[in-house]
């Protein structure tokens, strides 16, 4: 088994009365795609935030690639190579897609030039390389959302953590993003995914953890977490509520 | 016309090349206008017009920085400004040090002052940022009143008059002056392009756009704007040293007052803030507005200069929030668009 | 240090508070209704006190009588105010708004220099004098009086607030533009409501305070820069941190001038705001 690139420890947040995250713990090893599933609420945003500092968390310890990232700033976990994605895309608007772009390979490349070349690059991975010349505040909601994978892999990152990038998109869209996930592990990137859209998750995924209610309910091989009773039950009760 | 929109893409290299020599030639006799202009102005009070406008596009240049690309609304920046006034003409007075040495000590040391003041007011957002400049402007000022041992309080500080001496930065003629304003201000506006152009240019642009997004992706967000704030301060810093050794007199109402504050932040908003020509447009139209009030009113009616300057700050702002130059910018295009059509449409 | 002298100082620095809350209240209702930091703020409390000084001094009116008018009066300034110049640039970037405020505060201050001289010029009436002595302590009826009605006022305005529709509305933009007018507001009126408010009540601060303060045009400036502590230390928009903060820099004005000197009252005034958004960014009430 490959080493442990992302471990987290017993990670607990609270907002006044509500406790988002309870004593959560889980590992990513190098080189595998982690699923992350729940209802609405169960806390995979808030975790995000915790382990990429844009939270502090009330208790536990987040430790990446051999170091112990807890409460470090946002951009401090990004230089070190854990990247995030977030779940509604904040583009920066006014200004163009390449621009965007440059946001993200300006940190490991000081010279705008190279970043510019860069940035070309990972806008063809992500297929926007046709838009780089439109303001990004003007692209349809699912390319701001390629858009901020793009910017993401421009800091050349090794752990990338995507905040459901495929809500909303089309059954071949869905197809194209899993082929895209699919080659950054190619790549030696390590992904985890946020996700609701379940047969993207099912197929991608080498283990899931299942969140319900802040609290880790499974974790385990897509196959284990179909057939998880209780997982089943944290969906179902959901459904119910909902109705 | 048709032939060459079947070549498509040479067309629009042949009119970039037209419209770029158009520019260069308009940025040449920009340059020589500049370079001329005090020869052909009638008596020494207009060259000190322009000598004013020079010294205001530095310091709205270099406001621009941090408050235009930064994003960061400074009412303080009379801090910088009469730091680098007073620490200058104190070493100037105490130990004879030359002016040419004590405008970048000036600089230097409004710089320094930047380092704390970034690290308290990054912390802030919107408002409370705002405010927290000036608050720490006026209790620099206050305490610069206070402490008059030192800063010789209300009355403030005098430049010791040595007649023409070039190495002591003092001139008989108000010509020297209006180069080392012009190069000052140009500096500036280079200084600018520059940092526009690079990482931190970018960086602070994203920050202003969407400061979660930037931290994201790695930038760190008080630093950038800490870089930004120190370069503009010291850039504000210099220019006030200059300032003060231009006009012999320096008082803390003057050097560290809200007015200063406003003036320079003025300049960059009603030329057009984030640009790099933005703060000389401003500064050459508030300047020629509150000369020629002053000529006009000749300072008889007290107050009426001011208000009229209020006035032309609220229609300006009704009329164009965004600044001048946008506006300056499209009616330019128009121009050049016919001038292109007039020297033949057709390559 | 002598208790009396320190009791003393205390309690001048309580009664000025309450002006300093009356003219922070304003500035925090305007701000957290329409959005707007009023940099003319103090030229408002300006406007009250020349209203006032013109009322006495042409038809003898006493300043406590003639609140009855300088509030109606800066009311109508501040709609206007916020009909014509604020109005057509609540959608600008950030800075526009300041400056535009920025603007009128320059005029203002302006226009009155150029009508009515830099003279400073004060009222005189018959209990100008008058000295309430509790132990050894001195207190100036007109600073008592002062306090009370500031506190009258704000004790309104609460109420108003808190029990009348339009008050209840104008809270509701404030802490939701998009819901309250889902509710059938109409934010714009709201818009002019509170900025009339916060003009009369920074009006209101300013006929309270000319029984004993000079009127001159720059007087606003000082007013105006304490008010703008007292928000951003009592955070924005609340008006119960108002109420706080304007009591700790009243104080601290009225201490600091006793140990630091009278020239320095400011500095601490100014050292406490940034002492404390260091630590609360966001101000006393604001989430950390």
């Amino acid at each position: 088994m490959s080493e442990i690139l992302l471990d987290v420890q017993g990670l607990s947040k609270h907002f006044g009365g509500l406790q988002a995250v309870l004593d959560l713990s889980f590992q990513v090893r190098t080189g595998e795609i982690l699923g992350v599933i729940g209802p609405n609420g169960s806390g995979k945003t808030t975790t995000f935030n915790l382990i990429t500092g844009f939270y502090r968390p009330d208790r536990g310890h987040v430790r990446f690639a051999g170091q112990d990232t807890t409460g470090l700033r946002p951009y401090d976990v990004c230089a070190r190579g854990l990247v995030r994605t977030f779940q509604v895309a904040k583009p920066f608007p006014a200004i163009s897609v390449l621009r965007n772009a440059m946001m993200g390979t300006l940190l490991r490349h000081a010279d705008p030039l190279v970043a510019e070349a860069k940035a070309r690059d990972v806008l063809t991975l992500v297929g926007l390389e046709a838009r780089a010349h439109m303001e990004a505040g003007s692209l349809t909601t699912i390319d701001q959302r390629r858009l901020e994978v793009a910017r993401a892999l421009g800091t050349e990152p090794r752990l990338l953590l995507l905040d459901e990038t495929m809500a909303g998109l089309t059954l071949t869209e869905v197809s194209e993003a899993m082929r895209l996930i699919a080659s950054l592990r190619e790549r030696g990137l390590t992904v985890v995914v946020v996700e609701h859209v379940m047969r993207a998750v099912m197929n991608l995924s080498d283990r899931i953890v299942v969140l319900n209610q802040g609290t880790k309910i499974a974790e385990g091989k897509p196959a284990e977490i179909a057939a998880n009773p209780e997982v089943i039950r944290a969906y179902l009760g959901a459904e119910y509520q909902r109705a | 016309m048709a032939e060459s929109a079947a070549t498509g893409q040479s067309d629009l290299a042949v009119r970039g090349k037209r419209v770029r020599g158009l520019e260069r030639a308009i940025a040449t006799a920009a340059i020589l206008f500049v370079l001329i202009l005090p020869w052909l102005l009638p008596n020494p009070f207009y060259v000190h017009i322009v000598i004013m406008m020079a010294i205001f596009v530095a310091l709205g240049g270099a406001w621009n920085i941090i408050g235009g690309y930064g994003g960061q609304l400074s009412l303080g920046h009379a801090a910088f400004f009469g730091t680098g006034a007073y620490v200058s003409t104190l070493l100037v007075n105490a130990y004879n040090i030359s002016p040419w040495i004590t405008l970048w000590i000036g600089g230097v040391a409004a710089l320094l002052l930047s380092l704390p003041i970034g690290v308290i007011c990054f912390r802030l957002q919107g408002p409370y940022f705002t405010i927290a400049t000036i608050g720490l402007a006026e209790a620099l000022r206050l305490l610069v009143l206070h402490y008059r041992e030192i800063t010789n309080g209300a009355q403030g500080l005098t430049v010791p008059f040595k007649g023409n001496a070039p190495l002591l930065l003092q001139f008989d003629s108000k010509m020297p002056y209006y180069y080392i304003a012009v190069v000052l201000a140009a500096a500036v506006l280079l200084i600018t392009r520059r940092m526009e152009r690079s990482r931190l240019g970018h960086y602070l642009v994203a920050i202003g756009q969407n400061q979660d997004a930037a931290e994201a992706v790695g930038i760190n967000s008080a630093k950038a704007k800490g870089q930004a704030l120190a370069l503009s301060a010291f850039l504000t810093g210099v220019a006030g040293v200059y300032y003060a050794q231009y006009t012999y007199v320096i008082h803390p109402d003057g050097a560290f007052g809200l007015g200063m504050s406003i003036q320079i932040a003025l300049v960059a908003i009603v030329g057009g803030v984030g640009t790099i020509l933005g703060p000389a447009l401003g500064a050459i139209i508030m300047e020629l507005f509150v000369q020629s009030t002053q000529i006009l009113f000749a300072g008889q009616y007290p107050g009426l200069e001011l208000m009229v300057y209020g006035g032309l700050l609220v229609t300006v702002i009704l009329w164009r929030p965004r600044g001048v130059l946008p506006w300056f910018e499209s009616w330019y295009r128009r121009l050049v668009g016919r001038a292109e059509r007039v020297s033949g449409g057709t390559p | 240090m002598d208790l009396t002298i320190f009791l003393q100082a205390l309690i001048t620095g309580i009664l000025m508070a309450g002006i300093y809350a009356l003219v922070g209240i304003g500035l925090t209702l305007i701000f957290g209704v329409v959005r707007i930091v009023n940099f003319a703020h103090g030229e408002f409390v300006m406007l009250g006190m020349y209203v006032t000084f013109w009322l006495w001094k042409l038809w003898g009116i006493d300043p406590y009588v003639s609140l009855l008018i300088t509030m109606p009066v800066l009311f109508c300034f501040g709609v206007l105010v916020q009909r014509f110049l604020l109005q057509p640039i609540l959608r600008a970037p950030d800075l526009a708004q300041i400056f535009m405020t920025v603007g009128i505060s320059v005029i203002l201050m302006n226009a009155t220099l150029f009508l009515f001289t830099a003279d400073f010029r004060s009222v005189k009436l018959a209990y100008s004098e008058w000295v309430w002595r509790v132990g050894g302590v001195s207190i100036p009826l007109t600073r008592l009086f002062a306090f009370l009605g500031a506190i009258l006022l704000a004790g309104l305005l609460t109420l108003f607030l808190t029990k009348t529709d339009v008050g209840k509305a104008l809270r509701a933009v404030a802490q939701d533009r998009e819901v309250s007018m889902l509710l059938g507001i109409n934010p714009e009126r709201m818009y002019l409501l509170a900025v009339g408010l916060g003009a009369a009540l920074a009006g209101a601060a300013g006929t309270l305070i000319v029984p004993f303060f000079y009127v001159f045009p720059t007087v606003g400036v000082v007013f105006g820069l304490i008010a703008f502590v007292v928000v951003i230390l009592g955070t924005l928009g609340s008006i119960e941190g108002a109420l706080l903060a304007s009591l700790i820099v009243g104080v601290a004005e009225s201490l600091g001038i006793l140990f630091a000197g009278s020239d320095l009252g400011l500095v601490v005034v100014f050292a406490i705001l940034v002492v404390t958004l260091v630590f609360r960014p966001s101000g006393l009430m604001g989430q950390r």
